[in-house]
């Protein structure tokens, strides 16, 4: 039988896979730093509404998101401006542009706030997905646990050649310690969301084990997956290139 | 003529994969169970299973880059330089701001 969280599953999922769905299910029902962890899990439940959403759809079918005025059918449990960030996120991320992030922000969204915001969505979209790739249910929303944000903002954190501000490698202090791998400069991937430590550390973490560990990227000279190194890029470059991602 | 490109990309099993990520993408059960299938059986049970995982991975990641706007890293430049100018794929970049 499988661990936990998938032991109704009858294929084979790795003990380290699942117990990093699991880290990742308990880290979307914590308090972040800026939200509690009622509004992440509605932030979660609204990931997975977004994709019966009408209005996005029409956007989706128009030659610009901006041409289609409405409503989005939302769960109703998050304002508007988190609802448009989500609804866009999931449906539609490569078309979003800088004015419309300045939008976000004009909305009353705070930078620290939309960080965290894409963090959530990020790990639903992937355990999602992963589920939806093996025909499997998704995995059932975990209770929001009690508590307040920390409202910790990274003391180093500046704008740089992102919308959003990072925290370059030189600027980290200890409680950001441990958020970029070692031995390497990070990649601007793995900067982007570093205005929220918490994210960055949980989503990395998902790399390790859904992707492949940091130190196995580029080692051809193993395999750590059931699949190869040239099978598992081949598989990334197409997602990427359906997704219409530049990066 | 060159010569045709190999299905796949040259990569063994790559046009099952292929198939299955855009199915999976495309999120038409109807198209992706015969996929799942055929991957299956290609590649077993744990090759199904890792293929899921870096499909969901990959659909994540790619809305962090697009959501925080960040740019290619500096030592990517040199080596995509003549397949951005090729594509005109700079342009587009400057259209997101």
């Amino acid at each position: 039988m499988n661990p936990a969280p998938y032991e109704p599953v009858s294929r084979p999922i790795r003990d380290d896979l699942a117990a990093a769905h699991r880290r990742a299910w308990v880290h979307i029902a914590r308090p972040g730093a800026w939200w509690d962890g009622r509004r992440r899990v509605a932030l979660a439940a609204e990931t997975r509404n977004a994709v019966a959403c009408g209005l996005c759809r029409r956007r989706q079918q128009a030659l610009s998101p901006a041409a289609v005025a409405g409503e989005h059918d939302t769960l109703g449990d998050l304002p508007d401006n988190l609802v448009e960030i989500v609804h866009r996120l999931r449906t539609d991320p490569a078309r979003l542009t800088r004015g419309w992030y300045e939008g976000v922000l004009r909305s009353g969204v705070t930078p620290e706030q939309y960080v965290e915001t894409v963090g959530v969505v990020a790990h639903v979209v992937a355990l999602d997905t992963f589920a939806q790739a093996l025909g499997i249910a998704p995995l059932p929303l975990p209770p929001p646990a009690a508590g307040a944000p920390s409202g910790q903002r990274p003391p180093g954190a500046r704008q740089g050649p992102a919308w959003v501000p990072w925290v370059e490698p030189e600027a980290l202090t200890e409680t950001e310690a441990g958020m970029y791998p070692r031995g390497r400069p990070p990649a601007n991937i793995h900067r982007a969301m570093s205005l929220v430590p918490s994210e960055v550390r949980s989503f990395f973490d998902l790399c390790e084990h859904q992707y492949l560990p940091a130190l196995g990227m580029r080692d051809f000279d193993r395999e750590f997956r059931a699949i190869t190194h040239a099978q598992i890029e081949l598989l990334a470059a197409r997602v990427s290139a359906l997704n219409r991602c530049f990066y | 003529m060159t010569g045709a490109a190999a299905p796949g990309g040259g990569v063994a099993q790559g046009d099952r994969l292929i198939e299955f990520a855009e199915a999976v993408l495309a999120g038409d059960e109807a198209r992706l169970a015969p996929a799942r299938a055929r991957l299956a059986a290609a590649l077993g049970e744990d090759g199904l299973v890792d293929a899921a995982g870096i499909v969901g991975f990959f659909n994540a990641i790619d809305r962090i880059a697009d959501a925080t706007g960040i740019p290619l890293d500096p030592e990517r430049l040199p080596s995509t330089a003549d397949l951005r100018a090729e594509l005109g794929i700079d342009a587009f970049l400057a259209g997101r701001g």
